[in-house]
């Protein structure tokens, strides 16, 4: 019993730290996100000055006034901005990952050194390069397009390819981080298991399709998550770009939420909004765990 | 013992006479929280080097940011008492920035200093509630620059003076490939709020309306719907082309790239542009021009917005900081602190082609004023509709920006954007009053 106690005593010491430092830097900012949702709050002056409202910043964002408008984009732009992220990022880094986990490929390793450096380059960099490529009158995007007869592209100056184009600007710089996470995942499938599928007649697209597919599952798995999770963070090339326009298209939701928040001094608007993406997110990753557990038994 | 006395004496002899030294060594550091270039901070940190040459107790440090980011430092660092003691802000932000009690209320003698040297509209538009919060600086409006290369090109011998001139000019300066525009003949802006709402409350006043008017929004009048209607023609009629208009985070982009390049021929911008087209065209500068707005059929002439800048002190200062901070802001915006009767800040601000505000200074730089370029804008200073600074102003904006920006690229009509501009502007300020 006094054995028990101890050791139940040492457990929280040991524990305190950790769970000490989570405390007071995630759930203490997270919870104080969650109350002054509840408030109308402006940012410019201290907590003690929040009024309590209630439901009322969430009837905004949910409203048919600009408050909702503007919110109800913002969160359509992040969801198809993360989903067409995902969607090249995933495919191109199994491409990748499978092409530099040949061993028999020459210059494999200069290819995962070239893809990965795109990752180390910071995305302030990324966003003031990819600005000029994609300039409409002298972008030498516009200029190759020129070369085999298609006609200029606005890219970012119009409502309809502004946010394709930040993807592709994200995707070229992440593609580099998933591949290495599929050569991580493609080095833990053992080569009997190809060699037994070789000796029965498989054939590469057949090795590729039951064999590095399914076992990849939970590195793809973690990839879609981290990629969601760095796409609904996505921020500086649109601050640095876009501003969130033409018309709002690339106004996602951290630009948005700092709009609200900080250039409108709207603080309660605008942690309501943070509380709504938290929600979203959660909602999307759970879903994503749970497509992934039921998959095999289907 | 009696010589131990002796010795205790002379110590605290010499440290009461030290005292007041330390005391006049102190020093008082003031920061000065700007968004202006590297050159006009150099200019800045030169004349506050002067300053200290004078006042050896205060040091004042410059700290830059873009301007993109100015209200974000503004808001998150303002208000605390190792926030930046001086920043220059936009009069837009100037109401939730003394409702909050962000920054400090001017102290008498400054006050009475701006009502007497600076114009009553530019010192109201320092002002909230009748009280003055800070220096006006600088001060901008609008006006048609055109090349006037394109327009003798074009067979154009003087700018429009009335929308239908100015729509007759676009046909006739636009050039196509196909049905792309190679060469708009208006340029508008996109992508930035300022950008899009400044030239479009320009053209507005100057066909007899108003975005703001006592206190409530006038988007509904019949003013207003010509003047959407005026954009929509434009796109139209494919004059304009939104693609090239888009702006970046540094007020800089394409719609600066075409109008530098050759392929915008006319544009509504403010005086502050000069810079950068100067930077942009190197000689070529020397085919722009500038000319009144145009003036709508309901207008009674050329009226261009006009906002200005303002240098405020932050509240949660320590006291002696604040008085500091007045005082160096009183000799920078003197007359004593330039050249020839000329304040330092109305030096600096010309040289980024900026007018000055305080009225001394206008007189000293008439010479420098009376360029082809700048002398457009000074010319309509009288005429100027100060944009309005009300509670919600920022968020006013970028409604505004939404909905012409949906009108630029055809996702609304001039009437859908009119009616939807209204209601948004009613809905906004009346949250921002509560």
């Amino acid at each position: 019993m006094m054995v028990a106690a101890r050791h139940g005593r040492w457990t929280a010491v040991l524990l305190a730290p950790s769970v000490g430092l989570i405390g007071i830097f995630v759930l203490v900012p997270t919870v104080l996100t969650v109350w002054l949702s509840f408030h109308r709050w402006s940012t410019q002056t201290g907590f003690g000055d929040a009024a309590w409202i209630g439901l009322g910043n969430y009837q905004d964002l949910f409203g048919i006034g600009s408050v909702g408008r503007d919110f109800r984009q913002a969160m359509a732009n992040t969801a198809l901005y993360a989903a067409l992220s995902i969607a090249l990022l995933l495919p191109l880094s199994i491409g990748f990952g499978v092409l530099v986990h040949q061993a028999r490929l020459r210059g494999a390793g200069v290819l995962r050194t070239v893809l990965f450096s795109t990752y180390m380059v910071p995305m302030i960099a990324v966003a003031l390069v990819w600005s000029k490529l994609y300039s409409p009158s002298e972008g030498p995007l516009n200029q190759m397009l020129g070369w085999v007869g298609l006609g200029p592209s606005p890219f970012l100056s119009s409502p309809g390819t502004a946010l394709v184009s930040i993807v592709f600007l994200n995707v070229w710089q992440q593609v580099g981080y998933f591949t290495v996470l599929v050569v991580a995942g493609l080095t833990q499938i053992p080569d009997p298991l190809y060699d037994a599928a070789r000796i029965d007649g498989a054939r590469p697209a057949r090795l590729f399709r039951s064999i590095t597919l399914p076992l990849l599952r939970r590195t793809l798995l973690f990839s879609g998550v981290i990629a969601l999770i760095n796409a609904v963070q996505v921020f500086e090339p649109v601050a640095l770009i876009t501003q969130g326009g033409p018309i709002g298209s690339t106004n996602v939701m951290t630009y948005h939420i700092r709009r609200v928040g900080i250039e409108r001094a709207q603080g309660g608007l605008g942690s309501a909004m943070a509380v709504a993406l938290l929600l979203a997110l959660v909602v999307a990753v759970a879903a994503a765990f749970a497509l992934a557990r039921r998959e095999p038994e289907a | 013992m009696g010589d131990i006395q002796l010795k205790e004496a002379d110590v605290l002899a010499a440290v009461l006479l030290a005292m007041p030294r330390f005391g006049a060594a102190a020093e008082i550091a003031v920061s000065f929280l700007t968004h202006w270039p590297p050159e006009t901070v150099a200019r800045l940190k030169a004349a506050a080097d002067r300053y200290q040459e004078v006042h050896p107790s205060v040091s004042v440090a410059i700290r830059a940011v873009p301007f993109g980011d100015l209200l974000t430092t503004l808001r998150s660092q303002a208000g605390r008492e190792n926030g930046p003691t001086i920043a220059g802000i936009y009069d837009l932000w100037l109401p939730e920035l003394a409702r909050d009690g962000i920054i400090a209320e001017m102290p008498a003698a400054q006050a009475a200093d701006v009502g007497a040297n600076w114009p009553q509209a530019v010192a109201g538009a320092a002002s909230v509630g009748g009280k003055p919060y800070g220096y006006p600086n600088e001060i901008d409006l609008y006006a048609l620059i055109y090349n006037k290369r394109l327009f003798a090109e074009a067979g154009i011998a003087v700018p429009p003076k009335t929308w239908d001139e100015l729509l007759a000019a676009a046909d006739k300066l636009t050039a196509r490939d196909g049905g792309r525009i190679t060469r708009q003949g208006f340029g508008l802006i996109n992508s930035w709020a300022a950008g899009v709402a400044h030239p479009f409350g320009s053209l507005l006043a100057s066909n007899g309306g108003a975005l703001i008017a006592e206190g409530k929004p006038a988007l509904d009048s019949e003013a207003a719907r010509q003047s959407f209607e005026l954009i929509q023609t434009l796109i139209d009629r494919k004059l304009s082309d939104p693609t090239m208009a888009t702006a970046d985070a540094n007020t800089t982009g394409p719609y600066l790239d075409n109008f530098v390049s050759g392929n915008t021929a006319m544009i509504i911008m403010a005086n502050w542009w000069e810079s950068a087209l100067r930077a942009g065209m190197g000689d070529r500068f020397a085919d722009i021009a500038t000319a009144p707005i145009p003036v709508g059929p309901k207008g009674n002439g050329p009226h261009p917005v006009s906002y200005t800048w303002l240098t405020v002190v932050n509240a949660a200062a320590g006291e002696e900081e604040r008085a500091e901070a007045w005082d160096f802001l009183a000799w920078l915006n003197g007359p004593q602190s330039g050249e020839g009767g000329a304040s330092a800040m109305g030096g600096l601000l010309l040289a980024m082609g900026i007018l000055p505000s305080r009225s001394s200074d206008i007189a000293a730089f008439a010479d420098r004023l009376n360029t082809p370029f700048l002398k457009g804008y000074v010319d309509q200073l009288p005429a100027a509709r100060p944009f309005p600074v009300v509670l919600g102003g920022q968020e006013f904006t970028e409604a505004l920006q939404q909905h012409l920006e949906a009108m630029q690229y055809g996702q609304a009509t001039a009437a859908e954007a009119q009616a939807a501009a209204q209601s948004d502007a009613v809905s906004i300020l009346e949250r921002a009053a509560q």
